[in-house]
């Protein structure tokens, strides 16, 4: 067999690009050994492996390209936050990326993600007037120098019917717990954390550029986000940009005022909830308590845990552009959560990511478990016990 | 010595409950007539103690015979000046793991007592043997940094020194090191070696006599009497030394022998120290045209962890090629540096170090080299199977190779010596298992047994690695540094403070006339009684530490100060002319006979346990303070080592009646745990010999087994002596019962 050449030029390419740390790897494995992909079987899991695409990466080797590889990292983070090595390995894979997408090739299931985000600045091929449709019969409130928080709806719950319903409950909650807060409007773009995963560099400055060019206009400081994935964007991307905003995820805000008296529930039917930790919620945020604290301060209610969950959880499948991806089924990852809440006895289970309610509820349908599990936002379950 | 025995029964520790005490005193007063015997019920208080000094002093007694608890535990408590003491175990060995108040248990301890008493008659007090002219001074062989360190020590201790260098200049490999690897936090910056201080040190210290330039041309003696003659530039210097410690390091395996790695082969290719000289001179550059090195290529274990090559690994090679690639990358950041490894081991905290050098962006390779090959401009290329991408790659132009080779021990460049027994006066062969010396040319050695200090099967010197690491098989020589062991920097120089102390101590117990480890306490030493001996050399060829010489008739010559006091000799000597004064084969002998041996029909075998006191012994005990139960039938009589085991002791066992014979020993062959090195070994042969014995008294060789027990098996002791027990049992009594 012809050995292969090592490209000393790619190799640096990629490091520029981003792959700072992929020089720490010593190739241990404990990356692969920790990733989802493992606990599932099929195609993917046995193409890909995060360990060899470092080296392949580190040695500036073909065949980290292959688009089953490339784009299968769902960025959960599993393997960066256990790294013996603090590898950034989640960047590696974004500069990998980087390199087939900034020259034009994309996966066939992206091309309209992106496609959508540079005409209409939001993933879901949905018109900017439309952006705040998802309001309407709710009375919201609009942003203004004197609001404390501006209120960054995700993308996917201004267009998607289902999730919409998060905005308003979120809303609502908000509301009933008397928060300054307010949304600024169609003018708002996607926060571009996906598509900055997905290798769009330049997609991510446009969409953040706009973004914080907006926010400082409206005279923003402080942001509340409906989902962790802008969270984690505004949080850690946009400095580097010079958005420089305090940004919390709405559950945060809410336990703080529980924790404070100045939320109290009443009695939701009794419900056995297990709780779902969205990666970018838990691992890449430190959130694990706030969700759990609202749960626990909601009368009737049973918190059950799922036996993976906090550092542990295990990741949905949605993040890192999966959530567009066609996966067979038997090798969805929400398919063994909604299992194990199932076998944890659960009769609902709760999360607090746009992303994972999709990819939940999608699967615990096609498991036609959707008689025996409900899959709410952590916010639908508050507003119901608020109204009650 | 004119003796006046005593036997002294505590009845504390639950002794006097599980044990008919005054029909056991009825033992020594009415079977043995033993003038003095008295029970106490907390004997080694001090009350106890007080009564036997009472004795001493009032009753003229001197030979103490103690039935209490094990040999291992007070022994400071029932030490008596002037006085022989034995030990009986009532206790551990007794009741602790035998049930109470049974007839058996009452026998055994009857039949324990029987056998120290008649032991108590026959010892008698070891004379320390005192060295004429003892010399305190340490001779360092060496002058490297191990060697340096050594002698700095000694000094430091107020030991005056006599270092021996083969070269002009003292510092050895270390001196010629461009930098060092971080001896200090953060483990991962390079720095200056500090050589040149240790040199200045030594080279002012009053205490230590340099000779540089010099070799050893020979050593006689022993410990505390060598005479060390030294050949300083063509003129012949003798030195008195009290103890040695070998310190003349490793070299670099023989690049010459890497072809398939090209060197030789293409200029470029070049070894670590070729480089280490090159960066020490200032200027890294090809060897083929001078030119610039902007990209080296490292192949770790060239040589290494190779059957062809160097078995072994050699610990630092890993450390010090990481060391070499920021060489590269401090001077040039830009330069493309590739490490091809088998498994990278930065020992100690050199994690840090690897860390840093991956960094600085050094691409590593996990697998093994295929082939080098060279274009017509001399730049190389490597190819290599990478386990880690799974596939043969290969690297962009490199203009440097360099072969991280391993380490030679000095002590094992020399002609191989095979040691063996030669043909005994009856024309038996005594085929004694065979060792290695290998004529290095260091020590020059005048021992019967060879020039040099055994090695193991790489050349290095053996010793008992997990216990007595600095102790070599030569009694007064210590191994420090990469002589004895692969070993980086800070390794090496606790090393040589290790061996220095030793050769202190050795120096210390010489004088004292007491054995050095592990039997540091014991002041007896072999006695040949010559009258009988019969020239047949198994003493001087079987003792592991080379302590007998010869004379030209074949005279065993004995060194009391290079003895360990194992017995190994007295194990070995078939007309048993060899003995302690409180150990020897009839004493033992008169042990087994005392043992009373019920007749077959009353169904009560016996069994006689020898068991190594270094291990199996304190096993035997453990499995008393852990309440396990043992047969019945064992009676245990401790050896210093298997090694000592008689063949005789079988045959007067077999003789009386006695129905199985069980040896417990130490771990023999590689990885041996033998505290005396061969003992376990030489018993386990000698056994082999035993067949011809028991065909004679037409008996079967299944009578006599010898298990390897460590002293963490206890648990497993139990079921040793049962499995023999009932292999016994299906052999059937021995029929020389009653005769």
């Amino acid at each position: 067999m012809e050995s292969k050449e090592i490209s000393l030029e790619m190799r640096e390419y990629l490091i520029s690009a981003g792959a700072q740390t992929l020089d720490w790897c010593m190739q241990c494995g404990l990356c692969s050994a920790l990733c989802p992909w493992r606990q599932v079987p099929g195609h993917i899991s046995e193409s890909f492996y995060i360990r060899r695409m470092q080296r392949l990466g580190q040695l500036g080797l073909e065949g980290f390209d292959a688009e089953e590889v490339l784009f299968a990292c769902t960025t959960c983070g599993m393997c960066q936050v256990n790294c013996p090595r603090q590898v950034k390995i989640i960047e590696n894979v974004r500069s990998m990326r980087s390199t087939t997408v900034e020259a034009g090739f994309v996966p066939g299931t992206l091309r309209s993600v992106i496609g959508s985000l540079h005409a209409n600045g939001n993933p879901w091929s949905g018109p900017r007037e439309k952006r705040m449709d998802w309001q309407k019969g709710l009375d919201v409130p609009a942003f203004t120098p004197e609001t404390e928080y501006f209120l960054f709806v995700c993308c996917t719950s201004c267009y998607d019917p289902r999730s919409q319903r998060i905005a308003r409950s979120v809303v609502e909650v908000l509301k009933r717990a008397g928060v300054s807060f307010g949304v600024i409007g169609t003018e708002e773009s996607c926060c571009g954390e996906t598509v900055r995963k997905i290798g769009d560099e330049e997609l991510f400055k446009k969409l953040a550029e706009s973004n914080i060019e907006l926010f400082r206009s409206r005279g923003v400081r402080k942001i509340l986000t409906t989902s962790p994935h802008c969270l984690y964007t505004f949080k850690y991307e946009y400095p580097e940009l010079g958005g420089e905003f305090e940004v919390m995820h709405y559950t945060q805000l809410l336990a703080e005022l529980a924790r404070e008296g100045r939320l109290a529930f009443d009695g939701a039917a009794g419900r056995r909830v297990a709780y779902h930790d969205p990666c970018y919620l838990g691992r890449h945020n430190g959130v694990f308590e706030a969700p759990r604290l609202l749960l626990q301060s909601l009368p009737g209610v049973e918190l059950v845990e799922l036996s993976r969950s906090r550092e542990r959880s295990l990741c949905c499948a949605g993040g890192g552009g999966r959530l567009w991806a066609e996966v067979p089924r038997g090798e969805r990852f929400g398919e063994l959560r909604v299992l194990d809440a199932e076998d944890k006895g659960a009769d609902t289970l709760v999360t607090a990511c746009p992303y994972c309610i999709i990819m939940l509820e999608a699967d615990c349908l096609a498991l036609e478990k959707n008689e025996k599990l409900k899959v709410m936002e952590i916010s639908e379950l508050l507003i119901q016990s608020l109204r009650e | 010595m004119d003796k006046k025995l005593a036997v002294y029964i505590c009845t504390g520790c639950g002794i006097g409950e599980a044990l008919d005490v005054e029909a056991l005193a009825k033992v020594a007063t009415g079977e043995y007539k033993v003038p003095v015997c008295r029970t106490h019920p907390f004997l080694c208080g001090a009350e106890g103690v007080a009564m036997i000094k009472q004795d001493m002093e009032a009753e003229g007694v001197n030979a103490l015979v103690i039935a209490a608890c094990s040999m291992r535990v007070n022994y400071d408590v029932f030490n008596f000046e002037g006085a022989v003491v034995e030990r009986v175990n009532l206790r551990e060995q007794g009741i602790w793991s035998h049930p109470a108040n049974d007839e058996d248990t009452q026998m055994l301890a009857e039949d324990s007592l029987r056998m120290g008493i008649v032991k108590a008659r026959h010892m008698a007090l070891p004379e320390p043997f005192q060295v004429e002219d003892l010399s305190r001074t340490v001779l360092v062989v060496g002058g490297g940094l191990a060697g340096l360190t050594a002698a700095l020590d000694a000094a430091r201790a107020g030991y005056k020194t006599v270092l021996v260098e083969k070269s002009e200049v003292l510092g050895g490999w270390v001196s010629r090191l461009y930098r060092q690897v971080g001896v200090n936090p953060p483990y991962s910056e390079l720095e200056e070696t500090d050589i040149a201080r240790r040199v200045k040190e030594v080279e002012e210290n009053p205490l230590i006599t340099v000779y540089k330039g010099a070799q050893i041309e020979k050593i006689s003696g022993a410990p505390g009497m060598f005479e060390a003659t030294i050949n300083h530039g063509g003129t012949q210097v003798t030195e008195r030394v009290g103890a040695i410690v070998l310190a003349t390091g490793a070299v670099a395996y023989d690049a010459t022998k890497l072809a398939h790695l090209g060197f030789g082969q293409y200029a470029n290719v070049i070894t670590g120290e070729m480089l280490e000289e090159m960066a020490a001179k200032g200027s890294i550059t090809r060897p083929s045209d001078g030119g610039p090195v902007n990209s080296v290529a490292f192949i770790l274990c060239a040589g290494s962890r190779d059957k062809e090559h160097l078995p072994y690994c050699s610990t630092i090679c890993c450390t010090e090629s990481l060391k070499q690639a920021l060489y590269i990358k401090e001077k040039n950041p830009e330069a493309k540096v590739y490490i091809f490894y088998k498994d990278m081991r930065a020992a100690g905290n050199y994690e840090f170090l690897y860390q840093r050098v991956q960094k600085e962006g050094v691409l590593f390779f996990r697998g093994e080299v295929v082939s080098i090959e060279e274009d017509e401009g001399k730049n190389l290329f490597v190819e290599f199977d990478d386990v880690l991408v799974g596939e043969k790659i290969r690297t962009e132009a490199v203009d440097l190779v360099v072969l991280a080779t391993g380490m030679v021990p000095t002590t094992a460049i020399g002609e191989r010596m095979t040691i063996k027994a030669e043909t005994d006066e009856k024309g038996a062969q005594a085929e004694a298992p065979a060792e290695e010396i290998i004529r290095s040319n260091i020590l020059n050695l005048e021992y019967r047994q060879g020039p040099e200090v055994p090695t193991l099967k790489y050349g290095f010197a053996d010793s008992h690695f997990i216990c007595f690491p600095y102790e070599t098989r030569r009694t007064g020589i210590y191994a420090a540094g990469s002589v004895r062991a692969p070993m980086d920097i800070p390794t090496t120089i606790v090393d040589a403070t290790g061996a220095a102390l030793k050769a202190i101590q050795c120096i210390e117990l010489t004088a004292k006339g007491s054995a050095v480890h592990p039997r540091v306490w014991d002041l007896s030493y072999p006695e040949f009684f010559m009258q009988r001996c019969t020239q047949c050399k198994r003493c001087t060829v079987e003792c592991p530490f080379g302590a007998i010489n010869e004379d030209e008739k074949a005279n065993p010559l004995p060194n009391p100060t290079r003895c360990r006091r194992c017995g190994t000799c007295m194990g070995a000597c078939p007309e048993r002319i060899i003995s302690f004064k409180n150990y020897s084969v009839p004493m033992i002998g008169d042990m087994v006979k005392a043992i009373e041996v019920p007749e077959e029909e009353e169904e009560k075998p016996r069994i006689v346990v020898f068991a190594c006191e270094n291990d199996a012994y304190p096993a035997l005990d453990m499995a008393g303070l852990n309440r396990l139960t043992l047969s019945p039938w064992i009676r245990v009589i401790p050896v210093r080592c298997l090694g000592s085991l008689n063949l005789i002791w079988i045959a007067d066992a077999l003789s009386k009646g006695i129905d199985g014979i069980l040896l417990l020993g130490c771990k023999h062959g590689e990885d041996y745990q033998c505290h005396f090195i061969k003992g376990s070994e030489l018993a386990s042969y000698r056994l082999s010999k035993i067949s011809e014995t028991l065909n004679r008294l037409a008996l079967e060789s299944d009578r006599v087994r010898m298990e390897q027990v460590s002293i963490m098996d206890y648990d497993r002791i139990p079921k040793i002596i049962e499995d023999f027990a009932s292999r016994l049992e299906e052999i059937g009594p021995n029929p020389y019962k009653g005769f």
